[in-house]
């Protein structure tokens, strides 16, 4: 679609200098100035989140059973304690930042893996038609109707009680681990998690996909493809998923606030990562019992996850905006 | 018509056999339950729990049958001893289960052990059935005994004892979204860009954004900790009745278990779960609703020269609100299901609260209870939506 609006642009105003399809898109996007204003929000957090590490004054698990429950901003043994402590004497600044790049990281790579499984599927059901795609999209709608909730919980309750059930590539987790800050054997957790998400999320995105399919093979640019001669898996990779990607795109940044606000409701019920890694959620469950002296406790870690979701919420709202001008209400 | 439903009811059927043995399965696969730290109190000589002992609590929670044969006692009540066919006692001596496992310790190439069944030292066999204890079955309304949070006692009296609440609770903030949450959307797509929508809009995208467990903390907060502390009026949070009487400044005092008291205590829970229920559908009513509008035959109606109310009401209400159908008959599960995230922040007593009390607790029964009941009402839920479209929208037929 970009690129068709490209060509009109550049043929009826000839004298304007020629935009990219990207260029275009940008545009379109800076005029949405909650969008933009939630881009900078994030960025900001990612960018405090990649340097958690250097931020952080103290070590996220550093235990002082001397400085317990002390108030934001008291010194204590000469060290600034920016946000206070916990329940158990650990700085709570330091925790929030190293929660940020593991809920962060656990959300980007759930909607890595559960777009990327719902294109496969859904461009699959789309193009080959027939008993496949009836099999696949009836399953896709059997569990899109039973509430995600139970099933997460369900599921994640199983996999944190049995983390050796699937078997997670060491590598994987050593370089995971390095990206979150975390021991192999924690990152293990954050995985499983991953899987969880992935695994029940993937279902719109398959639907979108197979719909996005559909209208596509009609196309004479595909026709085109196929009378040339090409192979199938060369007709779904090159020709149909690359202009199937808006709508995938702009599901992908609405998803994101989703797993954040997923990731954290798992971790709040107990059913996620556990303490002593951190993550928004179960700061906020680990403290919501001291809201009635200490209400800051609580709604510390509350407050990224709701920026986070409300700013994935209007990026994705822009880039439907700047993508997709016909979709806008 | 009679034919597309019976189709639809062998499906339907189908569908809740297959999720219930899937969940069932998944629950089972799990470790722990009622027999963990029993092995370390095996070995601990204090204790001194026998292998004996061992056998007969793992056989106590049937956990000593295979699963398919656990499936279906759960499900049916059978087989509960040897097959008897005009008095003749059939299969008596087919093992069901395993009553002593033979376990041996494994080393891995990391250096890890972990203990692994490698075989069984005494069956049990069907003609060992006799005489246990087994529940009639779930089609048959017995969901067995409790494992964990009522011990030995029946399920349906947990559940009988929660479905009231949730009922209410989801009943009453269900209904308050849809009176208030309707109107609300058709408004804002009617007036689309003007303040109102804008600010109502905003508003909305928060709302839906909003965490429910932040929202539920936050308004706990705002209307209970806080004015509590300044003496002004309060509303509690926290179960469903108080324990003890308690004085609200304006109201006096409350009686713990009354009338008003029940009443304050649903306050808080109705309010977050509605406002959330609200952001949601009244964006989507307010999506529908600016589609229908675009349409020609609303042109037409307007060029006709009829009342803007009338065109609205009357025309395109009745087709924005087809797809809204969808969303309202899927609260039905809610409605057993619960609100698990709300029903935890305010200690609800009702079937949320529960079946994460249940997970947490590895009370499968209770957890296989809830889920096998969501399943239903779900799959009620699919057949009453595509009846409704059928009422609603004469376009579509069976098929």
């Amino acid at each position: 679609m970009a690129t068709k609006a490209a060509t009109v642009s550049s043929e009826s105003m000839r004298t304007v200098k020629e935009e990219t399809p990207f260029a275009i898109v940008m545009r379109r996007f800076r005029k949405h100035h909650l969008a933009m204003v939630s881009l900078g929000v994030m960025i900001f957090i990612f960018v405090i989140s990649v340097f958690a590490q250097q931020i952080a004054p103290f070590e996220p698990d550093e235990v002082d059973v001397n400085a317990r429950f002390v108030a934001p901003g008291t010194t204590v043994d000469g060290k600034l304690h920016l946000l206070g402590t916990d329940n158990i004497g650990r700085d709570y600044f330091s925790r929030l930042l190293y929660a940020g790049r593991i809920s962060l990281t656990v959300a980007v790579l759930s909607v890595l893996v559960s777009e990327l499984i719902g294109i496969i599927v859904g461009s699959i059901a789309g193009f080959y038609g027939g008993w496949i795609d009836s099999v696949l999209m009836r399953f896709v709608e059997f569990l899109l109707t039973i509430p995600s909730l139970p099933l997460l919980l369900i599921v994640s309750s199983m996999l944190i009680r049995n983390p050796d059930l699937i078997p997670i590539p060491d590598a994987v987790l050593n370089v995971l681990g390095k990206v979150m800050l975390l021991r192999p054997s924690d990152a293990r957790q954050a995985v499983l998690i991953v899987i969880v998400l992935a695994g029940l999320g993937w279902l719109t995105a398959a639907q979108l996909m197979r719909g996005m399919i559909l209208t596509l093979r009609e196309q004479t640019f595909v026709e085109a493809a196929r009378s040339l001669g090409a192979s199938n898996a060369r007709i779904i990779f090159v020709h149909m998923i690359p202009n199937a990607l808006a709508p995938i795109i702009v599901d992908a940044s609405l998803a994101l606030a989703g797993y954040i606000v997923a990731e954290a409701s798992l971790s709040f019920l107990g059913f996620g990562i556990q303490d002593p890694i951190p993550t928004w959620g179960n700061m906020l469950s680990a403290t919501q019992t001291y809201m009635y002296d200490r209400p800051w406790l609580p709604l510390i870690p509350g407050l990224p996850i709701f920026l986070c979701s409300l700013a994935f919420n209007y990026i994705g709202d822009g880039l439907r905006d700047a993508l997709d001008p016909r979709l806008k209400q | 018509m009679t034919s597309y439903l019976i189709r639809r009811l062998f499906q339907m059927i189908i569908v809740i056999l297959v999720s219930a043995a899937a969940s069932y399965a998944l629950l089972n696969l799990a470790p722990g339950g009622p027999l963990t730290g029993l092995r370390q109190m095996q070995q601990n000589s204090r204790f001194r729990i026998t292998e004996e002992d061992f056998a007969r609590i793992r056989a106590y929670f049937e956990l000593d049958l295979y699963l398919p044969v656990r499936f279906s006692r759960w499900l049916i009540g059978f087989p509960s001893g040897p097959v008897k066919i005009f008095g003749q006692e059939l299969f008596a001596n087919v093992p069901v289960g395993c009553y002593k496992e033979i376990q041996a310790t494994f080393q891995d190439a990391k250096g890890n052990f972990s203990v692994r069944t490698i075989g069984c030292k005494e069956y049990v066999y069907l003609k060992d059935l006799e005489g246990r204890r087994v529940s009639k079955g779930v089609l048959r309304g017995d969901f067995g005994n409790s494992w964990r949070l009522n011990r030995d006692r029946p399920v349906v009296d947990l559940l009988v004892s929660r479905i009231p609440n949730t009922v209410k609770l989801m009943g009453i903030s269900t209904l308050l979204a849809l009176v208030i949450g309707l109107p609300l959307g058709v408004y804002s797509a009617v007036k689309q860009y003007s303040r109102f929508d804008y600010i109502f809009t905003s508003l909305a995208f928060m709302g839906s954004a909003m965490p429910t467990f932040f929202f539920g903390i936050l308004s706990i907060m705002i209307f209970s900790i806080v004015p509590n502390r300044l003496g002004w009026f309060y509303l509690p949070a926290g179960s469903a009745t108080a324990v003890r009487d308690y004085t609200i400044p304006l109201l006096g005092t409350v009686k713990a278990g009354s009338g008003l008291d029940q009443g304050l205590h649903l306050v808080l829970p109705v309010f977050v779960l509605t406002i959330v229920s609200i952001a949601g559908w009244s964006r989507f009513i307010r999506g529908s609703m600016l589609e229908v509008l675009r349409q020609d035959y609303v042109r037409t109606a307007r060029a006709k020269g009829l009342v803007e109310r009338v065109v609205i009401m009357k025309h395109a209400l009745r087709n924005g609100l087809i797809p809204f159908v969808t969303i309202v008959v899927f609260t039905l599960p809610g409605l057993i299901g619960g609100a698990i995230i709300t029903e935890t922040i305010f200690s609800w007593p009702g079937m949320g609260r529960l079946y994460f009390l249940a997970l947490g607790d590895s009370d499968y029964p209770t957890a296989m209870a809830i889920l096998f009941l969501t399943a239903v009402l779900t799959v009620i839920a699919t057949l009453l939506r595509d009846i409704l479209y059928t009422i609603v929208d004469p376009r579509i037929r069976f098929s």
